[in-house]
């Protein structure tokens, strides 16, 4: 019986599958080959292209290409797991779509903003766009121009970026898409440590008994950190596991403690938690009291909405919604006084006993416990403040930077600490957690960057969404973006984004590797060179730092962005770009290009081509002379070195799989702020949390505040947007991957059965999202992964076709200038 | 008060007394009738208690098992043809019935003692409940999921090839009954830690 | 006037048998040079327009295994997986695929990878951290890609320098 079936079917298989193929079976399919030559694969590493867990990566390359690609197994991260993304990264490279050729806006032979995407050679793209940045620049000033980065530069280009626009350029308007995504995590870090990324490290996972989600579906988003949850979890039954979360997802399937709150009321119950471990007198009080200060924050901040808008009117402390005053611990325990367990489930609909449950976790001290939290917290408007409520229940027990206790927040893209943060890509920001405001911070960047003093630009410039509605506003009036898809990832598409890339005033260049719909809304798309097809460095969320090397060419003319952006330095004379008094003072600046002040200043380029490895190619290094990468990282390392963010020898970085900094004497550090474990903390003080002048750490008294958008009688729904597993943000590599397209191929609205009822739909019912400000069409998913409580509905962002973030409103943490993606009112009827 | 005692008494009087002006055949017929008619009631009422509207007037059945089953195929299917509780749960043969019903009295008993009137201890129960409905239906060959798929009416041919070796080869021998592999079809499994046939 | 007859529309509505009818459109569609899209996967619709989505893609239930793309490549899932948990209870995966249950069902036993932990020690299980089959392993909708993709396998390399 059993050989019959298997006959059949082995049969079966091999005819249909050869009739599909159109093929015949060949006789001598199975033949083995003879030669080890031919069956040779070169194998490297790289860390994983997608999120901020940061898994390496073991490629294989042959005649120049990627053919394969598995989970490294001398990887700590991930010990040869990867995803099922990470599995098919050999295939997004080779999309049939690929740009190969720059594509300009042409009508007649000339630029035109109505005009057709014609093919022009990188001399004339990087002409037109010389053209607008200086007519801009002489017409604006600094604040003319603008650039949207990303978490998912390299280092490289990151520190490149920022060169370029601010001392180059002095221009501050310059920010990465992780302003969408980590941003209100560093807020967090930055108010409550005054030292940006975790203090903990993926080791953790090993030695927690308690894993509590605060906002997080690592189920699907942080696949590879979740086995290692999963493998503590079934391997030692003490350990529990909760998840809270504003719908049900593939994580709970994990959980011991379930819980589904009501949007924005994850405030009301990290306040819960806080005022249980008080009562309970489970308060750490020689911690609190050696290592931590306590200081309200001021409230009613408002929704960083533009200032015309009515909540903004009315909010009384918008302009000022990071100030605080120092309290002490008395008053913060009768400020927390009032979030008792029953208000909390009254307000967040967390039965009671449910809440006590997860506070026990925390309160018990012989409870390991880790709080992980992404863009649930982050994706908020109040996310800095959800950030450093999380801190309070850690900072009150003293749970915190030792192994299986601490708070982790974890990271979206996989460069967004390592390029976003570490290198200081937002408009605020210089290297090494340093900001364009403070004097002495501008003055050491200055001195490293060997500029004339003074020059660099002391103003913040746009952030991520303050940036889509300069150029609506005709503010900016050119614009480049790298590696993001911000015309499908930003909020308020119709509203807010797309009239500013479509205003005639305006000139939008886009670099990608493949036409996205942000390439579409553009003038100018720049073919860009991706992931091994250049060298370069990621950092992950628990601040390990990996490189690799350019491992195959890239197709036709597309070139990285560290090459598009060193090369369009050359395009700009300090004259053209620095004030004529700058320069009197400083004559020696005279008559230089930027390519020469920047990149070719004795720092960058200090590095010869004999320094890259003879067995791999790299194209920038080759073009410019130097070993490009080597002479970036090296200078940038420069800021970081003795203060609290050391980084290795670059070299190094390619020998090793990855290293935690601060690395100093050579050792990584895994848990910071802890003697014994981090080298900055000294002697006999236990910790010391020297991103703040006193070495203490800050719990904030921070109450609920209801969210921009609830929804109504008319909008009647939440609506939450996010990723799928199977895609990476807005699809544009894994959709062009057959496998994880037919997988996941469609967005659909995920919507509770009796939501679905009582509007008279049924499961795969073609209906329209709607909101305030714009709509798309869908279908309804009643079943599946995600199982929304009544009152709201999940739609994934990763469908070009279904572009959900014309729903979605820009409303963002006041503070982080972070949109909150995971709140706004619709209502759902029928096409 | 008098009166009605009095009537009370008339009434026993009457009833008592051997009847003198009625028929024997008008005895038997109307005592059929009558029969006929508290034994329609009383299966009527029966019936009632085989709805869904009654199964998930509890909020216990309501939010946990009826929610599960509702994104189920044995609730929501191409055809439309679905189960209520009662046709997986509830034999269909009158005495198998009746004893059904004996044993859901505990369930009633449950409901007013709260046993499982929280989710948690819903779930910390599930297994013990799971397993008395495995124990059913192995002893009874699985009769209610036979009820509506009956063996012969299967068309192996219509099947997926893992489901038509399947049916034609263990099921058909008896080897092994609808229950052994279709658990959970219809509801989440439990903690299956040590149940015959589960791999970890 | 064309551009709601999208490719991914067409597709999900009458498959492949209508190829004639999409070459038809899209051939419309490309003669129309000023709406012509560059944006490949919003499937020539314009940014600011919505159209029909397809209906939900239904999983491909051949149980035919198909030919992975290189050795390491987890295998995608053959069949419907919709009514199988997979959670701390119960990974009903195991049922079949089990090494001690797949030679009754003559399912692909799972690969002896999954038998190694963090330390890449041979357990006596399946290690823990494979348990959620589903993040590596994924079903395959009936739907066509927008976009072919023009990944080599190494096969192909070999040959000219097998010869």
């Amino acid at each position: 019986m059993k050989l019959t079936r298997r006959d059949v079917i082995k049969a079966q298989a091999a005819t249909v599958a050869a009739s599909v193929a159109g093929i015949s079976l060949p006789a001598s399919a199975s033949n083995l080959i003879t030669s080890s030559a031919a069956n040779e694969l070169t194998w490297s590493k790289a860390p994983c292209r997608f999120c901020g867990t940061g898994c390496g990566i073991s490629v294989a390359t042959k005649n120049g290409k990627v053919v394969a690609t598995h989970g490294d197994v001398k990887a700590e991260v991930n010990k040869g797991l990867s995803c099922v993304k990470g599995y098919f990264l050999s295939k997004i490279l080779y999309g049939k779509d690929r740009l190969t050729q720059p594509l300009l806006r042409k009508r007649d032979g000339v630029y035109h903003k109505e005009g057709e995407f014609t093919p022009v050679s990188w001399d004339e793209a990087f002409d037109i766009m010389a053209d607008k940045w200086k007519a801009t620049l002489k017409a604006k000033g600094p604040t003319g121009i603008g650039m949207f980065g990303s978490g998912q530069w390299t280092v490289h280009e990151g520190y490149a970026a920022v060169k370029l626009m601010k001392a180059g350029f002095l221009s501050n308007n310059i920010d990465p898409n992780a302003r969408h995504c980590m941003a209100s995590a560093v807020g967090g870090f930055m108010r409550t440590f005054g030292i940006d990324e975790p203090m903990g490290c993926y080791d953790d996972f090993e030695s927690s008994d308690a894993f509590v989600l605060w906002g997080s579906n690592m189920a699907e988003m942080h696949p590879i950190l979740w086995t290692r949850i999963a493998d503590r979890r079934l391997s030692h039954p003490h350990v529990k596991v909760a998840v809270l979360s504003t719908y049900k997802h593939r994580s709970f399937d994990l959980a011991d403690i379930p819980a589904i709150f009501t949007p924005q009321t994850d405030l009301v119950l990290l306040n819960a938690i806080a005022n249980y471990i008080i009562e309970s007198g489970n308060v750490n009080q020689s911690f609190i009291e050696k290592h931590v200060n306590f200081r309200e924050g001021v409230t009613d901040i408002g929704y960083g909405l533009r200032p015309t808008h009515e909540l903004e009117k009315k909010a009384k402390n918008a302009n000022k919604a990071g100030a605080s005053k120092a309290i002490d611990f008395a008053a913060f325990a009768e400020f927390v006084k009032p979030y008792t367990f029953e208000y909390a489930e009254k307000m967040s609909g967390v039965p009671a006993a449910n809440i006590e449950k997860i506070a026990k976790l925390y309160a018990d001290p012989s409870t390991k416990v880790m709080s992980l939290w992404t863009m649930g917290a982050n994706q908020h408007t109040r996310g800095v403040w959800t950030n450093n409520l999380l801190y309070n229940i850690h900072l009150l027990t003293g749970k915190i930077s030792e192994p299986g206790n601490g708070p982790f927040s974890l990271t979206g893209q996989p460069s967004a600490c390592g390029t976003a943060r570490e290198v200081g890509t937002f408009s605020h920001r210089l290297p090494a957690d340093m900001v364009v405001a403070n004097p002495e911070h501008r003055a050491y960047s200055e001195k490293v960057w060997k500029l004339p003093k003074g020059i660099l630009n002391p103003k913040p410039g746009a952030h991520a969404v303050k940036q889509s509605r300069d150029l609506k506003d005709g503010k900016i009036n050119v614009y480049w973006l790298q590696v993001n898809n911000n015309m499908q990832a930003g909020p308020n598409i119709n509203e807010e984004m797309l009239p500013g890339y479509r205003n005639p005033d305006n000139f939008i260049v886009c670099s990608d590797p493949y036409p996205t719909v942000t390439a579409e809304a553009s003038d100018l798309i720049l073919p860009t060179a991706m992931w091994v097809e250049k060298e370069g460095v990621y950092g992950n969320a628990e601040r390990r730092t990996q490189a690799w090397y350019q491992l195959v060419n890239a197709p036709g003319e597309a070139r990285s962005d560290l090459w598009q952006l060193v090369e369009f330095s050359k395009r700009f004379t300090t004259e053209e770009v620095w004030p004529a008094e700058v320069l009197a003072k400083n004559p020696a600046y005279k008559g230089k290009t930027l390519f020469d002040v920047l990149f070719k200043n004795g720092q960058v380029d200090k590095f010869p081509l004999s320094h890259i490895s003879q067995d791999y190619e790299n194209q920038e290094s080759n073009d410019f002379g130097f070993y490009l990468q080597k002479g970036l990282f090296e200078e940038y390392a420069a800021f970081g070195r003795g203060h609290g963010h050391d980084l290795a020898d670059y070299d190094r970085y390619h020998k090793e799989r990855g290293l935690r900094w601060p690395v100093v004497n050579g050792k990584e550090t895994q848990w910071r702020f802890k003697e014994g474990s981090d080298p900055y903390v000294k002697a006999g003080t236990g910790y010391q949390f020297y991103g703040k002048p006193d070495n203490r750490a800050v719990i904030f008294a921070l109450p609920y505040e209801p969210p921009a958008e609830s929804p109504d009688a008319e909008f009647d729904m939440w609506l939450s947007t996010g990723r799928v597993l199977e895609h990476w943000h807005t699809g544009s590599m894994t959709q062009r991957v057959p496998e994880l397209y037919k997988s996941f191929p469609d967005a659909l609205c995920y919507m509770h059965p009796k939501d679905a009822k009582q509007r008279g739909l049924r499961r795969g019912d073609e209906v329209r999202v709607i909101s305030r400000r714009g709509e798309i069409k869908t279908r309804v998913e009643t079943r599946g992964r995600n199982k929304p409580p009544v009152g709201l509905v999940f739609v994934p962002f990763f469908d070009a076709t279904q572009l959900i973030n014309k729903v979605c409103l820009d409303a963002t943490d006041p503070i982080s200038k972070q949109t909150d993606f995971k709140k706004c009112a619709v209502k759902i009827v029928k096409a | 008060m008098k009166n009605i005692l009095a009537l009370i008494k008339l009434g026993w009087q009457i009833l008592s007394r051997p009847a003198v002006h009625l028929s024997l055949g008008f005895l038997v017929i109307t005592g059929f009738v009558s029969g006929v008619i508290f034994w329609g009631g009383f299966n009527t009422a029966m019936e009632l208690t085989n709805t869904e509207a009654f199964c998930i007037s509890c909020h216990e059945m309501e939010d946990n098992v009826y929610m599960e089953l509702q994104s189920t195929i044995h609730y929501s299917n191409r055809s439309g043809v679905r189960a209520i509780c009662s046709d997986c749960h509830v034999p269909h043969a009158w005495s198998d019935k009746i004893a059904r019903k004996m044993q859901a009295s505990k369930e009633v008993w449950g409901k007013i003692f709260g046993t499982i009137n929280t989710r948690e201890k819903f779930e910390n129960k599930r297994r013990e409940l799971a397993e008395h409905e495995w124990a059913r239906l192995k002893a009874n060959n699985s009769l209610e999921c036979r009820n509506c798929h009956e063996f012969d009416s299967m068309d192996f041919t219509r099947q997926s090839k893992r489901a038509a070796f399947q049916h034609s080869g263990a099921l058909a021998s008896g080897e092994k009954t609808c229950i052994d592999c279709h658990k959970g079809i219809a509801h989440k499994l439990p903690d299956m830690a040590g149940v015959q046939g589960i791999s970890h | 006037m064309f551009k709601i007859f999208t490719q991914k529309w067409l597709t999900g509505c009458f498959g492949l048998g209508l190829l004639g009818l999409s070459l038809f459109v899209s051939g419309v569609s490309n003669a129309q040079a000023q709406d012509v899209q560059i944006a490949t996967m919003r499937d020539n619709i314009l940014l600011t327009e919505e159209v029909a989505p397809p209906a939900i893609a239904k999983v491909e239930n051949k149980d035919l295994k198909r030919m992975r793309d290189y050795p390491q490549q987890p295998p995608t899932v053959p069949h419907i997986i919709s009514k199988y948990q997979i959670d701390k209870n119960v990974n009903q995966c195991m049922d079949c695929h089990a090494r001690d249950k797949a030679s009754d069902v003559q399912a692909t036993p799972v690969g002896v990878s999954h038998y190694l932990n963090r330390e890449d020690e041979y357990q006596a299980g399946m290690s823990p951290r494979r348990y959620f089959c589903t993040q590596c392993h994924v079903t395959q909708t009936e739907s066509k890609p927008l976009i072919d993709n023009v990944f080599v396998d190494v096969n192909d390399l070999m040959k000219p320098a097998a010869k």
